[in-house]
Order: C-alpha cells, then sequence, then structure tokens
C-alpha cells in the first residue's frame, strides 16, 4: 500500500534536462502510465522512481518518506519495489522457478513457503507447467509472464514496467495489455507504466501522464486526455487528429479565414485575438455528397467544410479519407464507416460537432 | 549569530541520517579494488621515475646523460628500433595476409590455421628463439645442414645470430597479434559495403583494394603498433640470439645494468625513455583509431560472403602452412628432438636417443621442481585474483560505479604500454626495501604478473560484461539484492565462459612470462622461464628442450579444457 | 715399556678419534635438525647435480638445494639478497676468487676452518679462514676434431688470433663466468689487452658459461674454443662427444674456485658439514675421478689421460687484483666484443 509523490524532480544528462521539474502524485492502488514519445524523460522518470538515478533537484516521497533527492538515495534494494523490463530481463542462467524464487530467496523466507508462493504466482500466470524450464526455451509472451510473476511474488509496495511489452509481437501485446489490467485489478499495487504505445497506456491505467521535453503536459483519465487533449502535442500524439489554425474571435468561435468561422469547445485561458489550433478527430467528422443534407447540419449548429475527395484508403473496418478544402489551403483527414463510399475526385461535405472540435495550446 | 550555528548543526545531523542511510557496503568494494590498482601502477612508475632522477651524487640528471651519450647504449636502444620497426612490417605483412584469408576466403582447413596461428600465439617467444638457435645456427643448425647435404656447397643460408635472424623470430610470434586484430575487423565487414563497390563496377580484386584494405587501414596501423611494442618488449629472444652475435637490445642492457655491481639507477634511466615512447605510440594508436574506428566498419547484421580463391586456393594454402611451419612445425619438431637425443645436433638414432633429459630435468637437477611449483602456484593464484580483480574493475567501469571511472580504465590498461623488464625495474626498486618487502619471494613475481596481465584480464572481462544486458542486474536489485549479490548471482554466471577464458588467458601469460621474472627472481623463487633461461646460458639443451614441451604441453591443455568447459572459440575470444 | 707407550699412544689416539668422531657426531646431528643446506655454486649444473646427491646419499635427511648460476650472477644474487635482508644462501661456491676478497671485506662471510681444509697447500687456504679452494680448474683451448684436423689445430694462445678461424671460434663471457673473468685477466697481464682486440676480429660467438662452449663446439657450430672450463670440455669429450683439448705451451690460467659459508647462513651446521663434505678427500676424489677437476688435495689421484697440474705451466692470477679490476674486465671485454 502506498503513495507516490514527485515534487520538482529534476534529472540532467550533462546539460540536458532529461526530466524538468516533474510533479506527479500518484495514489494508494492506482495505475498510471508514463505516455510520451522516445526521449521525452519517461523511462528517466521511472528509473529515477526505482532509485536507479539519483536526482539533481526535487524529490521523491513514498508514503510521506523521503526515498530520494539530491542528497538522498536509498538503493532499489531497499524500495521494496518491483520493476518489469523492456527486455524482460528474465535471468537465463536460472530455470522459470528459480526466477520467480529469487526475490523470495532474497527475504530468507523458508523453501517450503517459497515453493508455496511461486507455486501459486505461476498458476496465476498461467505458466504452472512451464516451471522447470530455462527462459532460452520459453516464447517471447511466456518470458514476459515469468518477469510479471517475478515482480509480482515479492508483493512490492510499488510496481514499475518500462515499455514491457514493446518487444512483443502484436496479438501478444494486445493479449497482455489485459493480462495486466487482470492482474492489477487482482493485486491493486500501485502501478507505474512506461509506454510510448497510447493504446496500451488507455487499456491499462487508470489515469494517463502524456509527458515531453522532461515535463508533464497533460494528466488526466484516458478518456480526458483523448477526448479533451490540452496541447497540439497531446492532441498529435494520442490517436490521429487534424490540427487546423485560426484566430479566437470569443469563447466559442475561431476564424479560419477566407470568413470561415468553427464553433469550438471549451476556450480555456485563451485570449480573443490569439493563434490558437483546433483538433478534431478523424472519426468524428461526417461526410455527405448531400448539399440539403449538409445545410440541415450546419443549421443545426454543426462546423461545415466543402471540398473534395483526393484519397481514399480501404481498411477493412473503415474507410479513410483525405478531403481537399481548397479555401483553407487544409487536407482534412476522415476515417468514415466502410459502407459510407465515395471516389476521388467527388464533391463533398464534412462536418463536425461543436464540442468534438477542441481548442488546443501550441504546448 | 546562534541561528547560522543551529542551522549547520541540524544540516550536520540530516546529512548524517542520510549518509547512513545512503551507506552501500559494496561500496567499499569498489573503491578498495580502485585504490588497489592505482597504487599498483603508481608505485612502481613512480620508483623508477624518482630512482632515474639520482645518482650516488644525489639529485642529477646525469643518468640520463650517460644514457643518452654513451655509444654502446645508444647502440642498443637504435638496435631495439631498427628490430621492432621491421618486425612490426613483418608481422602485418603475415599476420594481415593469413587474417583476410581465414575470414574472407574459401580458404580450405581454416580452423586448423586458426587452431596454428593460436599455437604460435601461444608459444613463448623465448622458447621460440631458442629452437631457432637450434635450426639456425649458422654451422649445426640444423637447417642449415640439409643445406649443405643437399647444394654440396659449405655455405650456410641463415644465420640466426644476427640483426635479420632476431626480426626473423621476433616477427614469428608477433603477427599473431596482427592477426587477431585483422580477423576481427575482416570479420565486421559486410559484404553490402563491398557490394556497394561492385555494383558501381569493381572487379573483385578492385574491391579488395579500395573498400576491404581502407577499411581495415586502421586496424593494420594499430596492428604495426602493437607488433612494435610487442618486440620492443621482448627479453629472451634478443638475449638468446641478439647477445651471441655481440647484438645489445634496450631490453637485455636493461638485463645487463642490473648485473653486479647494479646500476639501478641507470636502468632507470634507460626504462623512462622506453615507457614515453610506448606511451606515444599508443597515444597515436588511439587517435587513429578514434577517428576512423571500427564503428565505421559495424553492421553486425550484414552478411558476409567469401572471395573465391578459385585456382589460388591451394598456393594460398600452402603458402600459410609455410609460414606456420616456420612458428610451429619446425621449432616443436627441433624441441622433440633435442628432449629425445643425447647430442641435439646429431641424427637422432637409436645411440643417439634417451630419455636422459626428462629424468635429470625431473627427478636430478633440483631447480626444476621447485619452479615448476612456483610457476604453477604463480600461474594459479595469478590468474584468480586477476580474473577476480578484473572483473572487479570492469564493472566498476562498465557500469559506471564510481566517479572518474574512465580514467580507472587508463591505469588498469596502462601495464599494456609498459614492457615487463620497465615494470620489473620498477618493482624491484620499489619492493626490495622496507615499508613494503617483497623481494626475495614469489610474491613479487605475483605483484609482477598481476600488473602485467590485468589489461588482457580487464579487456577480455569488460567485452564480457558489455554483451550481458544492464537491466538484468536491476531486476536482481529492484527485488532486493545488493549491487555485490547482483554481481555474484547474476552477472557473474551469465559471464562465465568470458571469465574461464581470461583466467586462462592470464595463467598461460605467467607461464611463460621472462623478462619480468629475470630481473625479480631469487634462486629460492625461480620460475621455469628463469631456470630455461638459465640452463640456456650453460648451455643445457636438452634440459631446455623438456622443460619448453612441458610449458607448451601446459598451455595447450588449458586452452583445450577452456574449450571444453567454456564451449567457445579460445581465439575468438578476444574479441568484444 | 716401550709397548705400555705404544697402547698409551694408541689408546690417546682411538680417544681422539672417538672424540673427534663425537664431535662430527654433534655436527651431523644438528645439521639433520636444519633439514637442508642452501648451496649458490658457479660449478656445472650436471657436476653441482651429482655432487648434491654424493652429499645427499651420505647423509640422508639433509637435502641440498642447488642453485647454480654463472659466477658473476651468484655474487649478484648474494649482494641483491643482502641488501634486501634476505637469509637464503648457506654455501656460497664462485670461480672468482675476487669475489670471496669482496665478500669477506663487505663482513657477509663466516670464519669457518674445516678439518678436511688442513692438508690443502697455501694456495687454497684463506690465511683468515674464510674460503677455501674446493677445485681448481683451467681455462683452454678446445676444438671438434671432425672439423679442425690436429695438424691445423691451434696450439698456442696465439694461433687463435689466426684470420682464417673467423666466424669459428666461441668464447664464454667474463660478465657471466668466473673462469674466463680469471682467464682474462690472466691473459692480459701476459699477453695484453693488443690480444684480445686481436681476437675479437674474429668476430666469435659469444655464450656466457665457461661450460656452454663444450656443447658449441662439439656440435658444430663453432668449433673452436678459445677459451672455457676444461674439466667440462673433457667430461662432454668422455660422453663420446667430438672434442679435443689443446693445454697451450706457454700457459694455462688457473682458476681457484672457493667455497665459503654465509654469515647469516640459515642452516649454519648443514653448512659446515657441507662443506667438510666438498673439501674431503672422499669428495675430491669423487670430482677428479667423475667430475674431470683438479682440486687442491694432495692426495687426489687423476685420471690417466688428463696432464698432471705440476707438468704444466700454469698462469695464477692475485684474488686481490681480481677484486679491484672486475669491472674494468668486464667493461673492456665487452667494449671489444660488443655484449
Amino acid at each position: 500500500m502506498a503513495t507516490v509523490f514527485l515534487h520538482g524532480l529534476t534529472k540532467k544528462f550533462g546539460e540536458a534536462a532529461a526530466v524538468d521539474r516533474l510533479d506527479l502524485e500518484i495514489g494508494d492502488g492506482e495505475f498510471v502510465s508514463l505516455l510520451g514519445p522516445s526521449g521525452c524523460g519517461k523511462t528517466t522518470t521511472l528509473r529515477l522512481l526505482a532509485g536507479f538515478l539519483q536526482p539533481d533537484g526535487g524529490e521523491i516521497r513514498v508514503n510521506d518518506k523521503v526515498v530520494s533527492s539530491a542528497s538522498v538515495l536509498i538503493p532499489p534494494e531497499r524500495r521494496n519495489m518491483s520493476m518489469i523490463f523492456q527486455s524482460y530481463a528474465v535471468w537465463p542462467h536460472m530455470t522459470v522457478f528459480q526466477n520467480v524464487a529469487y526475490g523470495l530467496k532474497l527475504k530468507k523466507l523458508a523453501g517450503a513457503e517459497i515453493a508455496k508462493k511461486v507455486d501459486r504466482m505461476l498458476h496465476l500466470v498461467r505458466l504452472d507447467t512451464l516451471a522447470g524450464r530455462y527462459p532460452g526455451e520459453l516464447s517471447g509472451g511466456q518470458q514476459q509472464r515469468v518477469a510479471l510473476a517475478r515482480a509480482l511474488v515479492v508483493e512490492p509496495q510499488i510496481l514499475l514496467l518500462d515499455e514491457p511489452l514493446s518487444n512483443l509481437d502484436a496479438n501478444l501485446r494486445e493479449e497482455m495489455r489485459f493480462e495486466i489490467r487482470r492482474l492489477h485489478e487482482e493485486f491493486r499495487i500501485t502501478t507505474v507504466y512506461v509506454t510510448h504505445d497510447q493504446a496500451e497506456a488507455m487499456v491499462t491505467s487508470d489515469r494517463i501522464a502524456v509527458m515531453h521535453q522532461g515535463r508533464i503536459v497533460q494528466l488526466g483519465a484516458p478518456e480526458e486526455i483523448f477526448d479533451r487533449p490540452r496541447t497540439r502535442f497531446v492532441a498529435e500524439f494520442i490517436g490521429k487528429t487534424n490540427i487546423l489554425r485560426g484566430k479566437l474571435e470569443d469563447g466559442r468561435t475561431v476564424a479560419l479565414g477566407d470568413g470561415l468561422k468553427l464553433r469550438v469547445t471549451s476556450a480555456g485561458a485563451l485570449a480573443r485575438g490569439d493563434e490558437v489550433f483546433v483538433c478534431i478527430r478523424p472519426h468524428n467528422v461526417t461526410l455527405t455528397a448531400s448539399a440539403a443534407e449538409a445545410e440541415a447540419a450546419r443549421r443545426n449548429g454543426l462546423n461545415l467544410f466543402s471540398g473534395t475527395i483526393t484519397r481514399r484508403v480501404y481498411f477493412g473496418d473503415a474507410n479513410d479519407y483525405i478531403v481537399e478544402i481548397p479555401e483553407q489551403r487544409l487536407n482534412l483527414r476522415v476515417v468514415a464507416p466502410p459502407a459510407q463510399r465515395y471516389e476521388a475526385g467527388q464533391k463533398i461535405f464534412a462536418l463536425a460537432l461543436p464540442e468534438q472540435c477542441v481548442l488546443v495550446g501550441e504546448e | 549569530m546562534s541561528i547560522p550555528g543551529t542551522r549547520v548543526a541540524e544540516r550536520v545531523a540530516e546529512s548524517r541520517g542520510f549518509s547512513l542511510k545512503r551507506f552501500d557496503p559494496s561500496l567499499t568494494v569498489w573503491i578498495g579494488a580502485a585504490l588497489f590498482v592505482v597504487f599498483l601502477m603508481l608505485l612502481p612508475l613512480g620508483s623508477i621515475f624518482i630512482a632515474s632522477l639520482y645518482n650516488e651524487t644525489g639529485f642529477s640528471l646525469g643518468n640520463y646523460l650517460e644514457v643518452f651519450t654513451e655509444e654502446a647504449y645508444l647502440k642498443a636502444i637504435w638496435n631495439s628500433v631498427i628490430i621492432s620497426f621491421w618486425v612490426g612490417i613483418i608481422a602485418v605483412a603475415v599476420g594481415s595476409l593469413l587474417g583476410w584469408l581465414v575470414t574472407r576466403t574459401d580458404l580450405p582447413f581454416k580452423r586448423a590455421v586458426r587452431a596454428l596461428v593460436m599455437a604460435s600465439f601461444v608459444t613463448p617467444p623465448f622458447l621460440g628463439a631458442f629452437a631457432w638457435m637450434l635450426l639456425a645456427g649458422p654451422n649445426a643448425g640444423l637447417l642449415n645442414n640439409w643445406y649443405r647435404a643437399v647444394s654440396g656447397l659449405d655455405s650456410a643460408v641463415f644465420n640466426i645470430f644476427t640483426i635479420e635472424g632476431l626480426i626473423f623470430v621476433m616477427a614469428l610470434y608477433s603477427f599473431p597479434y596482427v592477426f587477431s586484430m585483422i580477423a576481427n575487423v575482416c570479420e565486421l565487414i559486410s559484404s553490402d559495403l563491398e557490394d556497394a563497390a561492385n555494383i558501381l563496377g569493381a572487379n573483385r580484386w578492385k574491391i579488395a583494394l579500395t573498400i576491404t584494405l581502407p577499411l581495415t587501414a586502421p586496424a593494420l596501423i594499430g596492428g604495426f603498433i602493437v607488433a612494435f611494442l610487442h618486440s620492443l618488449s621482448l627479453f629472451g629472444a634478443p638475449a638468446i640470439l641478439g647477445l651471441p652475435a655481440g647484438i645489445h637490445t634496450i631490453t637485455t642492457q636493461i638485463w645487463a645494468l642490473f648485473q653486479y655491481p647494479p646500476r639501478l639507477d641507470l636502468a632507470a634511466a634507460f626504462s623512462v625513455p622506453l615507457l614515453l615512447a610506448t606511451i606515444g605510440l599508443i597515444a597515436v594508436q588511439k587517435k587513429l583509431l578514434g577517428r576512423r574506428g571500427y564503428s565505421t566498419v559495424g553492421g553486425k547484421g550484414g552478411q558476409k560472403r567469401l572471395l573465391k580463391l578459385g585456382y589460388l586456393r591451394i598456393p594460398a594454402l600452402l603458402l600459410v602452412l609455410a609460414i606456420l611451419s616456420l612458428s610451429v612445425f619446425l621449432p616443436y619438431a627441433i624441441l622433440l628432438k633435442a628432449a629425445l637425443s643425447k647430442a641435439w645436433a646429431m641424427p637422432l638414432t637409436r645411440e643417439n636417443f634417451t630419455l636422459g633429459n626428462f629424468s635429470f630435468t625431473f627427478f636430478e637437477y633440483s631447480d626444476t621442481r621447485a619452479a615448476i611449483v612456483n610457476t604453477f602456484k604463480l600461474g594459479i593464484i595469478t590468474a584468480t585474483v586477476g580474473t577476480l580483480l578484473a572483473t572487479l574493475l570492469a564493472y566498476i567501469t562498465n557500469r559506471q560505479l564510481l566517479r572518474g571511472a574512465r580514467y580507472l580504465s587508463f591505469f588498469v590498461l596502462a601495464p599494456l604500454v609498459i614492457p615487463g623488464i620497465v615494470l620489473a625495474v620498477g618493482l624491484f626498486i620499489a619492493y626490495s626495501r622496507p615499508p613494503i618487502m617483497l623481494y626475495g619471494t614469489i610474491w613479487i613475481l605475483f605483484v609482477a604478473f598481476l600488473t602485467k596481465e590485468m589489461p588482457i584480464g580487464f579487456s577480455q572481462t569488460e567485452s564480457t560484461f558489455k554483451t550481458i544486458h544492464p537491466e538484468l542486474e536491476d531486476a536482481t536489485r529492484i527485488i532486493g539484492a545488493n549491487r555485490l549479490r547482483a554481481l555474484k548471482d547474476v552477472t557473474v554466471p551469465l559471464a562465465r565462459s568470458g571469465l574461464i577464458a581470461a583466467w586462462s588467458f592470464i595463467f598461460i601469460g605467467v607461464i611463460r612470462e621472462l623478462s619480468a621474472s629475470i630481473l625479480l627472481f631469487t634462486p629460492s623463487s625461480k620460475v621455469v622461464s628463469v631456470v630455461i633461461f638459465d640452463l640456456k646460458e650453460e648451455g643445457q639443451i636438452g634440459a631446455i628442450a623438456v622443460l619448453g614441451i612441458l610449458l607448451l604441453g601446459v598451455s595447450f591443455l588449458i586452452i583445450l579444457s577452456v574449450q571444453w568447459l567454456a564451449g567457445r572459440d579460445f581465439f575468438a575470444g578476444g574479441r568484444g | 715399556m716401550k709397548r705400555s707407550v705404544a697402547v698409551a699412544f694408541s689408546v690417546v689416539l682411538s680417544l681422539c678419534a672417538t672424540l673427534a668422531s663425537a664431535q662430527d657426531a654433534a655436527m651431523i646431528e644438528a645439521a639433520r635438525k636444519e633439514g637442508k643446506v642452501v648451496w649458490y655454486t658457479s660449478l656445472a649444473i650436471p657436476s653441482s647435480t651429482a655432487l648434491a646427491h654424493y652429499f645427499m646419499n651420505k647423509y640422508k635427511g639433509i637435502e641440498v638445494i642447488v642453485n647454480r648460476n654463472g659466477s658473476q650472477r651468484v655474487l649478484q644474487m648474494v649482494m641483491q639478497e643482502a641488501g634486501a635482508s634476505i637469509k637464503n644462501v648457506d654455501v656460497i661456491h664462485t670461480s672468482d676468487a675476487g669475489h670471496f676478497v669482496l665478500l669477506k671485506s663487505k663482513g657477509l662471510l663466516a670464519q669457518y676452518t674445516p678439518k678436511a681444509a688442513e692438508v690443502f697447500p697455501a694456495g687454497f687456504k684463506d690465511p683468515a679462514g674464510y674460503f677455501f679452494g674446493m677445485r681448481a680448474t683451467l681455462s683452454v683451448i678446445a676444438y671438434n676434431p671432425r672439423i679442425i684436423n690436429d695438424k691445423d689445430a691451434p696450439k698456442t694462445w696465439k694461433d687463435v688470433l689466426d684470420p682464417k678461424w673467423r666466424g669459428k671460434e666461441v668464447t664464454a663471457h667474463p660478465g657471466y663466468s668466473g673462469i674466463i673473468m680469471t682467464h682474462v685477466l690472466a691473459v692480459v697481464k701476459q699477453l695484453g689487452w693488443e690480444y684480445f682486440q686481436e681476437l675479437a676480429k674474429n668476430k666469435l660467438h659469444i655464450v656466457q658459461s665457461a661450460n656452454d662452449p663444450a656443447q658449441v663446439v662439439a656440435s658444430g657450430e663453432r668449433p673452436l674454443g678459445v677459451n672455457g672450463a676444461e674439466y667440462f670440455y673433457y667430461k662432454t669429450m668422455k660422453q663420446g662427444n667430438p672434442i679435443k683439448i689443446v693445454y697451450p705451451k706457454e700457459g694455462v690460467p688457473l682458476v681457484v674456485s672457493p667455497t665459503a659459508i654465509a654469515k647469516d647462513a640459515p642452516h649454519p651446521n648443514a653448512a659446515r658439514l657441507f662443506t667438510e663434505f666438498i673439501l674431503s678427500k672422499e669428495n675430491q676424489q669423487i670430482l677428479a675421478d667423475k667430475e674431470g677437476l683438479y682440486t687442491g688435495h694432495p692426495e687426489v689421484t687423476y685420471p690417466k689421460d688428463k696432464p698432471m697440474l705440476k707438468d704444466l705451466k700454469l698462469w695464477a692470477v692475485d684474488a686481490d687484483e681480481l677484486e679491484k679490476r672486475n669491472a674494468e674486465l668486464k667493461k673492456r671485454f665487452t667494449e671489444y666484443f660488443g655484449a
């Protein structure tokens, strides 16, 4: 049972700050993802949490006790944490059983008790039959389960995961996402999960912290992050998006130039006349070829664009269109259901609800 | 006034609390190992430097003046430079040819060729020199006798007791160094690089010349420098082949300065320029390799295709075998003959056959048994302690455990540029007087060997550690093991084969060592190489051959067991 | 009366003998307790090894540790160990009498007059009782009769200077061998440095030990040895090797090789016992018979095919002079011969 509190956390490599005055509070039993592109500082943050690195500034507190600061560093082995690594880091010279039992042995548990706990854990990750195997004889997914079992069996206060699924193939990755969430629901261990894959973060996490250049740019529940991105970076990093540039007229209207005005949602702290961006998700745009239908929708308050289909890509479960809107010198990306078929060159109208046109800041 | 005071007190209390919490018991091990190796290096080198600046009148540059004005000394320096230069050239020519043939062409029997190159590598140069003395002495040498018998002439073709003879023999036992460097680089060059040129219209020989050769150029220059330095530091070969013809080199001259009445100050002054020269050359090599290092060659994924030698395949093999017969077959054969005959120069007939050399060497001559015991004792202890220390040091530098870990590797690798005899001068000065009295025991030899073999053990273990993912250790630590425990439970078991290889490299290095032992032994701490040298001075050919065979036999036994134990190609173990 | 006197005399005699042997027994007992004796010697490896075994056979339980090296190396070892306060050596034996003058002056020798030495002539005894001549060695010319026929072979020291021997000669080195050091001084005193200057022109093969030329000549690597230990040439010849020895008429350098006990000998009793043994008639006779050596012991007989010392003109040198000129001799020889 643990809460984690990161305050002003800073780590520099040479002159560059990999983690820059980062603040984050994680509740007991919460599952938080650090999501961001490579180089954003998420792995560094995780290694700071684990105690492999010492911060240059700020502090980390676990249950209100300082474990890391510029002058304090509790070594990893005394933090009562577990970690799962990108490379799995399953020890190749030990069997599955020995791998999982190692941490318990360090705790000097009796042999019978170790065996009992390991067996239970192997059962839980569905590796019971492979206890005597060496990691070299296991598939990637099985190795990952060994790593999970090894991390969980020691009953850590905090579980850290560093891109644990990035070396798995696509199907397995999807399966393991749910596995990780399932195990979290089983144990309710405070968990920090580092990934660059938004889908992983979405499936597993209670909250997601999107990181950029060493800082958290947005923190919130998955839906919140996706539907209400606060910055252009978050909008573009999480899912596909269209970004439109314009000037803020008042709290609800953005002028895109050429007289086209967009009704948008949540102006936030932006002032009239500011240069702003509007984020529209491709699947939130509807297409219609009927001018009447489009006009009716516009009158109902929807934003309307008229343009030409320039490209169609068929994905099986969807059609992916590029709609060229000449006045705006804009290519709008639209994802439509597979049944809606339009051909390249066709005149088309694109509609978007104002509440799905989200104003975002530059950073 | 009181406020700042309280603050300080608070801070102290705070920091003490922290430091207690922070204290990592394994830290003492890292710091201890680091300090030990720095001490190991600095004491002898410092001693040499200081001793070189004092003569009987006190502080003086007179020693240097004497070294650089006395004609005999200058001649020795010049001989060393000339010999080493040509050894470097020949070693590069032979080593790169063999290295290229073995890695990039379809030469037959590659494994055997590699094994034979390794045999040359393992053969102590002084033993090779001794064998070549029997093979190519101008009058009694076996080859010259054959030549006379065949040609009917009364002249000799080979005279091994010349500068040329010395260059020849030293090159035979230096080229394996170049071979391994070139072979490693050639193995890294992917065929893609060559194919790129091929598409542009270059034929295979042109490719070899314009792509492969330039890519290996840094290794060629590096190989030259390594061979140059190796031959510069050799003592046994020039002593056996040079001295009978009145040819002194730097190493034999330093040794002569140790004779009674000893001139340690001059020996020290003689050592300093040798040391500076080698450091300079290493710096040049670093610079060359640093700019166009192996990394540009890189690309491990690229596959390699072998050049078809075509009708040159058999002639190439014959050439390779001819070279290796000079370094392996002929010397080993003559050693065996000398060991089994009463008179080595006579044909091995029934009357001339004897096992007396063996019984004399092992059962009558009292030096032998003690020396064998000392040698293997030192070999085992040095290899074990050396591997342990190298492991700790490689771990410190590889995982950056201490601030300035990079400089630590400089200290560890420094003995690479210190000729054994120079190291011995330093150790003799440092450890033959209080407070540290090691001279007269085998422990001074232990310190010498440990220092001398540290670079090979270190680079071996370091390159092994590089292949072990740090996350494997992190995984150990995060669930409750401290660094030492992680090292013991995970890193070391995973590095097992690399560590065994390091152990064997050190062991073989120790049992063949002569140039440092020759200054540091006392009658109660003789080693086999020194006994061989003593026997040589009295012309006990048979006994030398017996001991030489013993040394070679043990070396090969070790290598074979390593290959069996660690399941790896010993020669390939040198690369990262 | 006469008879009783004789009886009394014999009683006294036997009493003396008993006393003496009681003394011997005590010495042997003490030596056995020490268990071993460490001998730094310049006597050829086969000879010193053989001698050690004679001793060990006679006095079971006392091991002889033989450390054989060239005379100059033996001295170097003794001095280096003394400098580092290492106490290892018990008995020191080299072929450079000058060494013993030096060692004695440095206080590194123990005073002990072996009973066995009483019969030795004056030239073999240090009047102060520190060192005694264990053997006498001649430095001679030798050639390989399969390559050089007897007619052409040199007869005198000057004959080896002939340019026809260019590239065919071998010399040992005074920087290593005490015999050659003595040889050089003896020859320089008789023939001057010009002799060596002239000799060096023949491009000699240079070996270290005075024993090594025997093997070089026998193998034919260099068929003519311009110096070298006569006993080792003789021994090698006796093993069936093609060697003939020339004892030049002008004179033959005589090398008396002393033995002494180290001041700080860790096994002093064994050292004394060993010294008594090597100077005993029994051992001296073995050295003459088996090793081809000459000795100072007046009762020793020699093989028939060796000349008697009294029939040769011997060039002896003074130990003090040898000690004083040690560095000079080495340096000039090295200058002429290059190494």
